[in-house]
């Protein structure tokens, strides 16, 4: 039944379309299963992708699944894709089970996220000459901690997140000790500590993210980050390592399941060519994470105000 | 002149010698202190192989159990979630009626409300759907283990350290594998938590069974009962008191596993919207969505425990009545109550609650800071890194020299010659090794000296055989390359353990004095077990910051309440024709506490010492959140990398860590409780 009516819907689609290169839609009795994620930026790029899959013609589950932990289980095909992977904090596992044919990588989602060293505005006051990276090195007391004394304390990523800082640190020779921050949580509960007492920080984050605007948080300014200075050590300040810059960007990518193409071919047309930018992705973030509204009905005006940014995608892989 | 010495003595001077050797010859040979490289077997990796392939052998059996199991979990979750809020609230609180009158009822009601005011109506059904499957396969497993360990005393043995085992491997540490050999959904979770709640239902078999009269068992054999008749008829209905208590432990045990199924995910319960929250930093929500659990626990439990009292014949209308009116109510929500998942009128409440946490923070900072530098600085450091190592200019106003190591070695010889004076020899040796232990700091300690220590402890405790497992188990974490991490652990613990003795026995001891402190602190105790953990972390990590000494607050928290506890049962439930014999020869209140009450509490009290090891240890996974570097960060790096090997290993060296502890400290409370006659 269900069948019989997309296959109308694809007919009648097709009497308007220039007969572009259009994908059969499969299987569409069975549901696409969508991993949702532990962070609100994610929930919001499945919920559009959903949508997306939905006006094609599909039914979609949304499937709530640990970043860490989904990766064998979409390898089984337990879950179809996951539509926010950020190459930063990725596991080891995704990469054995890509390499070995069992995952599919879709391509990148159009996020620019960016990685550095940030810090409250207010710390400009206490270290002048910041946003430059060079600042730190004077007032590196101003950041210490009982524990890094006498150098200044830099919160890291949690450790499975690898520890981008401490190397950062070590190749820039800056008089910071890294400290392991072992969650996302404790990330965000250090900078809501620091806001309400003015106290120092510098710590490792991201964004897309709302406590950027939340906290009002700035990022340092490194030298350059080109891929020249991951590999020649005599490229960045210091001539000796390697990696003496800024953060590389990070890659942000949509994975799935492989079979996805031949189950769904339009479905995997249509995540494939998913695109969600900084600019469209951050102000449904505050609208959920500020203004404590669910993230089903911030993404269901987004998506009915803005045919255009996902319409035409739909479109051109049903057509 | 040796053999003259007491055992106790002896080992302690050895232990004393080693120790002294070892911090001699330490600067000269650095395997002392760190175990070399390429001593270290590749034991992950075996480990990662052999689970590997184990998970393939046996993974179309229990991919086909986990498809079973799926079913009626299925139909759970669809009752709940899809019969209408009232309906579901009137017939739970119909069988609160049932089972316990007009209190229950009531208690019933208040909290079911509570948790669809929450906003968390969805959730908390989906998690009661996990609970009604997996705490009922819990209950089967448990009572089947404890009937065979009952009838065949050969397999007693093995089944015990079985059920350590399922308790204290922390369930991180085997996720991945699990998610492997069960595929990927919230059956993983449901066996996950099934595998950890089932031992307190064993035990608690076993021991009602063993303790049956003799005489009814004979009764029934006389009637000429086969065996199994005798167990069904007999001995099981004898025991139901006991299994109740198992039942009741069982349930609290699957309810505080409900985050970790979540961590997996699968399915969107209330163990994800803590998680959800905690990634926020988002304190007032999460205590909301952490007190549904509490409600939840304390519901099932009030409960399950009335199933075996007789019950009073309540009326059968009331019940007919209250369903009545849900399905009325059912009706009318349809039209025009809100959907359950519209309502959440604690919203204010946790936006209150955030605000207050921020201004707390904003107005006592320096003070928060003072407290944390201060037991940093003079007491967290020293003990790990040493004071040679911790004593420095820039926090102590002055840097360790040759002179006062000198200084301080000469005070603790002199004051360990002055109780060596006064007889106390055996005080006189730990104090002299306790200085070196602190001089040298316990994540730095050599190796040959731990594994000595252990040794002797065991030996005195209770000989060869404990002291040869507890060297050979933490041998195998110094081959397995964890010492370090695992020393870590044992400092951060061991100092945790060593704070709630102190503490937690205070305010025991206060406790049993005075009824009226023991009211405040009871529910104070009730909330800190029942609440998810991982909600307390947040206010803790905006008080004093990401670090060591964050992680051991969230620790004492967890871990001091069974030693109040049992400080306090102790205390106060010693016989009463001691006490009275006692103020009949003329002693005072303090004499009677110190002469009477305390010797007579002991054994309850180091059976709360021995919990407490117990909860410290399984808190360190937990703790890893807000940045320790320990055997509980390498159970989460283990699930970053997928190195299963990795996991299991951290996991089974934490085990072996709370199990070595725990034995010692047991093995000296029963030479106590042998030594008072009790």
């Amino acid at each position: 039944m269900k069948t019989a009516k997309a296959t109308v819907l694809v007919a009648m689609a097709g009497l308007f379309a220039t007969p572009l290169a259009a994908a059969e839609l499969g299987a569409v009795d069975e549901p696409i299963k969508l991993a949702v994620n532990e962070w609100t930026g994610q929930h919001i790029t499945t919920l559009i992708a959903g949508h997306m899959l939905k006006e094609a013609g599909y039914k979609v589950e949304y499937i709530t699944a640990g970043y860490q932990n989904m990766w064998p289980a979409m390898a089984e095909g337990d879950l179809d894709a996951a539509v926010e992977v950020w190459e930063s904090n990725v596991p080891q596992g995704y990469y054995q089970l890509r390499d070995g044919g069992r995952l599919e990588d879709l391509g990148a989602l159009g996020l620019d996220a960016r990685e550095g060293f940030v810090y409250p505005a207010y710390m400009e006051e206490q270290c002048p000459g910041l946003p430059d990276w060079q600042a730190l090195a004077a007032c590196a007391a101003n950041f210490a901690t009982v524990e890094t004394l006498p150098q200044g304390r830099l919160v890291d990523y949690p450790g499975e997140w690898g520890t981008p800082g401490a190397d950062r640190m070590a190749a820039l020779n800056l008089p910071f000790k890294a400290i392991p921050a072992g969650s996302e949580g404790a990330l965000v509960a250090e900078f809501k500590a620091a806001q309400s007492q003015k106290t120092p920080l510098l710590a490792v984050f991201w964004q897309p993210h709302w406590a950027i605007t939340a906290f009002d948080l700035k990022f340092t300014k490194l030298p350059e980050g080109t891929e020249a200075c991951y590999a020649d050590a005599s490229a960045g300040p210091n001539p000796d390592v390697t990696g003496d810059c800024d953060f590389l960007p990070t890659r942000v990518f949509k994975a799935a399941w492989p079979g996805l193409k031949e189950k769904w071919p339009a479905a995997h047309e249509i995540l494939t060519n998913l695109q969600l930018s900084v600019e469209q992705q951050q102000p449904l973030m505050g609208a959920v994470d500020v203004d404590g509204r669910p993230a089903e009905q911030v993404v269901a005006e987004w998506v009915a105000a803005n045919e255009s940014a996902w319409r035409p995608i739909v479109d051109a892989a049903i057509r | 002149m040796f053999r003259s010495l007491s055992p106790a003595i002896r080992a302690a001077l050895l232990t004393l010698i080693v120790g002294m050797v070892c911090m001699l010859l330490a600067p000269y040979l650095g395997w002392l202190q760190k175990w070399p490289a390429s001593m270290t077997l590749p034991a992950t990796e075996w480990i990662g192989a052999a689970v590997t392939w184990l998970v393939e052998l046996i993974k179309p059996l229990a991919r086909w159990g986990a498809w079973l199991l799926s079913y009626p979990m299925g139909w759970a979750a669809f009752i709940l979630i899809e019969t209408p809020y009232p309906l579901v609230i009137a017939a739970i609180t119909a069988l609160g009626w049932h089972l316990g009158g007009p209190g229950m009822a009531l208690g019933v009601l208040a909290g079911l409300c509570f948790v669809l005011f929450s906003g968390y109506w969805v959730q908390g059904m989906t998690t009661l759907s996990l609970v009604m499957v997996s705490v009922p396969l819990a209950l089967f497993a448990g009572l089947v283990t404890g009937i065979v360990a009952y009838r065949m005393p050969a397999l007693r043995r093995p089944i015990q350290v079985m059920l350590d085992v399922m308790q204290t491997v922390p369930t991180f540490a085997y996720l991945t594998p699990l998610l492997l050999l069960l595929g990927f959904g919230p059956v993983v979770g449901l066996i996950a938590s099934a595998i950890y709640s089932a031992p307190p239902m064993a035990r608690n078999v076993l021991l009602g069974l063993q303790r049956v009269d003799p005489e009814i068992r004979d009764a029934a054999l006389m009637n000429g009962a086969n065996s199994w008749q005798q167990l069904i008829l007999v001995e099981l209905p004898a025991a139901s008191r006991q299994m109740l208590v198992g039942m009741n432990q069982s349930i609290m045990a699957a309810l505080s596993m409900v985050i970790i199924a979540a961590v997996i995910g699968g399915f969107d319960d209330i163990g994800w919207a803590v998680l959800l929250t905690m990634r926020k930093a988002d304190f007032g929500n999460s205590l909301i969505a952490g007190m549904v659990i509490v409600v939840f626990a304390i519901m099932i439990d009030r409960l399950s425990s009335r199933l075996a009292e007789p019950r009073g014949g309540h009326s059968r209308k009331v019940i007919w009545g209250l369903l009545g009116a849900g399905a009325v109510m059912a009706v009318l929500a349809a039209r025009w109550l809100p959907a359950a998942s519209e309502i959440d009128i604690f919203a204010p409440l946790a936006e209150r609650t955030n605000s207050a946490l921020g201004q707390f923070t904003a107005n006592h900072g320096a003070t928060l800071n003072a407290i944390r530098n201060n037991a940093m600085i003079y007491l967290l450091l020293p003990l790990r890194i040493g004071l040679d190592h911790a004593i420095v200019p820039v926090m102590w106003g002055f840097g360790w020299t040759s002179a006062m190591a000198l200084g301080y070695f000469g005070a603790a010889a002199a004051l360990a010659g002055w109780l060596a004076w006064r007889g106390q020899i055996l005080a006189a040796l730990m104090l002299l090794t306790a200085a070196g232990v602190v001089k040298l700091g316990i994540a730095h300690l050599p190796w040959p000296f731990v594994l000595f220590a252990a040794g002797a402890l065991g030996w005195v405790a209770s000989g060869w055989r404990l002291a040869l497992t507890a060297v050979t188990l933490l041998g195998l974490i110094l081959i397995m390359g964890l010492w370090e991490p695992a020393m870590l652990s044992v400092y951060l613990s061991g100092t945790a353990v060593l704070i709630c003795t102190v503490l937690g026995g205070a305010i025991g001891l206060l406790s049993a004095v005075s009824p009226a402190v023991w009211r405040v602190v009871r529910p104070v105790c009730d909330l800190l077990q029942t609440v998810p953990l991982f909600v307390f972390l947040i206010p803790v990590l905006m008080f004093f910051q990401i670090g060591e000494f964050s992680a051991l607050l969230a620790i004492c928290a967890y871990a001091i309440v069974p030693m109040i506890r049992y400080t306090h049962q102790g205390l106060s439930s010693t016989p009463e024709e001691l006490v009275e014999a006692a103020l009949a020869s003329g002693a005072n209140s303090w004499a009677i506490m110190t002469e009477v009450r305390a010797p007579y509490a002991a054994p309850t009290i180091l059976l709360g010492l021995n919990q407490t090891i117990l909860y410290a240890f399984s808190m360190l996974v937990i703790a890893a959140l807000i940045g320790t570097t320990d055997l509980g960060q390498q159970v989460y790096l283990a699930l970053g990398q997928g190195d299963v090997g990795l996991g299991v290993a951290a996991g089974a060296a934490m085990a072996m860590l709370a199990w070595v502890a725990d034995r010692l400290v047991q093995a000296f409370a029963e030479e106590k409780r042998a030594a008072l006659g009790l």
